[in-house]
């Protein structure tokens, strides 16, 4: 008896085997037939890799002989997967960029682009004379994103100005039926959209130059403007709701669609997750004005977006599989997928027709009416690039001003201290640690 | 003599030199490594590496974040260490003296050991959140709407609502070693005391405790090195945050290194950590192990 059940045990085991050499086999053969580039991009947001998917699906069963095979980064931290890539030697052909971006470039991972895939953009970012990033998107426009039926019920309009922004919130406090604001103040990066605002407010608005400058020593960060933008920054987040600290950003649309709270600051692609939470709700979006009248708004081509390596371009072969898989994504008919998934505005000059939401057309007029449209303070390249650590210091030394932790003053007094260590060590202005 | 010296030794070190090897490639190499880019401005990405000396030390010394990121593991190390212990031998205690379901309550108490830092980390920030979480909720439904808190963004509760999930997770594990040594207690010596007119109260300080100081000993290590490398709980629950409420040293070493594109700053973090953890862990035995008990 045992050994007729050794017998079949082996029996199956070399059963087995054989079919899995041979399905092996068959995958080879169709794998080596094809030349293949890998490619990663952040896939924590299900509509990006909804719709990245459904572009590489096409692009895979159109293209014969060409292959692009996503490598899935299963919505972790995205800056540290890229980077565990690289350390283990498996950087991808083609790879989403953030705003590490420049440290890729001078580190020597990122190839230049071809003028055939640049020349498709409105506005790429141009580094030493070369493109290396091309953006998925133009870069997430912020604005008040508010619940139109409550605003409507208590007879509530958009603000054409800063303070009537502030009366707003106080009316709607003083209504007491929801918070004014809700804030995913867990998320450094979500509070980093109201910071870059009021930034752009107080500091960029006297100085666009502002960081060259600290690079320079001409200035530093107990600028008054960089008081004021914390000081606009704490006055805005007085409406706030109550736990904002600890609030992620994941969470913001529940107090939105549940009538918690009356608006939120934050980007576009939020639209389609609201209406996925809530298909009724009634949408609306204002900018707020800057203290000065004018209209600041977050927009353009930041350094983000999708970049080959310079592995890739040393295999011709490869090399012509991604930038053909690159002008294939930018192509309206594949790209707008994307664009209308994520409520994204498209950065090519060609661009998609939207089937999007109206009020997404709303914030496109807006930013073309702006007074000023530039990228997030940390997504600037050149003379105006941050060192490495400094946009989370500031995000966490702003925290502890809101939370009453420090002053102002001794918040900026921080700032400058560790400014000085990393402008040591990083300055593009002097070139120190640039090449 | 030399002779048989030696076959004694080429076999000790065919026995040995299996583990050595993986011991120096995997623990031994990187350390140096470790060392030799503390002194550089190393980004963790660009090939070339530059050489900076003593400034990553001289920032360590001079920055309030390094100063407070130590303050916040000094406060979270002895928390941990204090609460977890001194649960864990209640628990043991307790467990100790049923007579009936023994083995369900040792099970019970030692469940949350199971669950990995990462989950219990995200399922106590569900339940402290302030909008949704259950502790809120039943503050309200009680009536104790004035108790309420954000308990991971005030300042002043973080670091202590991230020490009540370690030692809820870390407490079962330590009882069942305090559990073990209590179990080894001979009952002569306990029924001994109890003849001589010895109390209760007497008995447990006098008998139980010293002769259970072993265990002391190993928990206190263990809680004291748990305590310095604490990190799923954190990057789950507050990532270092509200500011830099809760980051600790090894939070701090993470989020310079891999985050913020900064790996020769974090490794110079990483080498006093390490220094600090030898120091600590050799004054803690030595005061410890003086007073174990044999019997």
């Amino acid at each position: 008896m045992k050994k007729a059940i050794a017998l079949l045990l082996m029996a199956s085991i070399v059963l087995m085997s054989s079919f899995a050499g041979g399905s092996q086999e068959d995958v080879v053969a169709a794998d080596s037939s094809a030349t293949t580039v890998t490619f990663v991009f952040a896939d924590g947001d299900a509509g990006a890799k909804e719709s990245i998917n459904e572009i590489v699906n096409r692009f895979n069963s159109s293209h014969e002989g060409m292959r692009v095979e996503i490598q899935p980064g299963n919505g972790g931290n995205y800056t540290e997967f890229v980077r565990t890539k690289d350390s283990v030697g498996e950087f991808p052909d083609v790879v989403e960029m953030r705003g590490e971006a420049a440290m890729y470039i001078r580190a020597g991972k990122l190839a230049p682009l071809p003028a055939e895939l640049t020349d498709l953009f409105l506005s790429p970012m141009v580094i030493d004379g070369n493109v290396y990033t091309v953006a998925l998107a133009g870069e997430n426009t912020n604005g008040i994103i508010y619940n139109k039926a409550y605003f409507d019920e208590h007879g509530l309009t958009e603000p054409q100005s800063y303070d009537e922004f502030i009366e707003l919130c106080q009316t709607i406090e003083d209504l007491g039926d929801m918070d004014p604001l809700v804030v995913g103040g867990g998320d450094l990066w979500h509070l980093g959209f109201l910071f870059n605002k009021c930034w752009d407010d107080q500091v960029i608005s006297l100085d666009p130059d502002f960081i060259a400058h600290c690079y320079s020593g001409e200035k530093d960060f107990s600028d008054p403007s960089v008081k004021a933008a914390i000081e606009e920054l704490v006055q805005i987040m007085a409406y706030a709701q109550t736990g904002w600290a600890s609030t992620p950003d994941a969470q913001i649309t529940t107090f939105l669609v549940n009538d918690m709270a009356a608006m939120m600051y934050s980007g576009t692609h939020m639209f389609t997750q609201i209406l996925s939470a809530d298909p009724d709700f009634e949408l609306g979006w204002f900018a707020i004005p800057s203290p000065d009248g004018k209209v600041r708004l977050v927009g353009g081509s930041g350094i983000s977006g999708l970049a080959v390596s310079t592995e890739c371009q040393s295999d011709p072969a490869k090399w012509e599989v991604a930038i053909e898989f690159l002008k294939f994504f930018y192509a309206p008919e594949n790209y707008g997928i994307y664009c209308d998934t994520l409520s994204a505005i498209p950065a090519t000059k060609d661009a998609p027709v939207s089937n999007g939401l109206p009020v997404l057309q709303e914030v496109i007029t807006a930013t073309g009416e702006a007074d000023s449209l530039s990228p997030m303070w940390n997504s600037k390249s050149g003379i105006n690039e941050l060192p490495p650590d400094f946009r989370n210091f500031t995000y966490k030394t702003a925290v502890e001003v809101l939370l009453g932790q420090r002053t102002i003053d001794s918040a900026c007094e921080e700032l400058n201290k560790t400014w000085a260590v990393a402008a040591s060590s990083f300055n593009p202005v002097t070139g120190q640690g640039i090449n | 003599m030399l002779g048989r010296k030696s076959r004694i030794d080429k076999t000790l070190v065919a026995f040995i030199s299996p583990a050595l090897v993986f011991y120096l490639l995997f623990i031994i190499v990187p350390t140096v490594g470790s060392l030799y880019y503390s002194f550089t401005s190393w980004d963790g990405i660009n090939p070339n590496v530059n050489f900076i000396g003593l400034a990553n030390y001289k920032e360590i010394v001079t920055s309030a974040r390094f100063g407070n990121a130590l303050k916040n593991t000094v406060v979270l190390t002895v928390f941990i260490s204090l609460f977890e212990n001194a649960i864990a031998l209640a628990l043991a205690i307790l467990v100790d003296r049923v007579f009936k379901l023994k083995n369900l309550f040792r099970s019970l108490f030692y469940i949350p050991v199971l669950i990995s830092g990462i989950v219990s980390g995200f399922i106590w920030k569900v339940m402290y959140n302030y909008s949704f979480g259950v502790i809120n909720a039943m503050l309200k439904s009680a009536g104790l709407e004035a108790l309420m808190q954000d308990w991971l963004g005030n300042t002043h509760l973080t670091l202590i609502m991230i020490g009540i999930v370690l030692v809820w997770k870390g407490a079962g594990y330590y009882m069942i070693i305090y559990l073990a040594s209590l179990q080894s207690i001979s009952s002569d010596i306990l029924e001994a005391a109890e003849i001589d007119g010895a109390s209760a109260w007497h008995k447990f300080t006098k008998i139980t405790l010293p002769l259970i100081s072993g265990a002391f000993t190993i928990n206190f290590t263990l809680s004291l090195i748990n305590g310095l490398k604490v990190f799923d709980q954190i990057n789950v629950m507050t990532d270092g945050g509200p500011g830099f409420t809760s980051e600790t040293l090894v939070y701090l070493l993470y989020k310079v290194g891999f985050n913020e594109g900064r790996q020769g700053f974090g490794t110079a973090v990483g080498v006093v950590l390490l220094v600090i953890i030898l120091v600590l862990n050799t004054l803690q035995q030595k005061f410890l192990r003086k007073r174990e008990v044999q019997v």
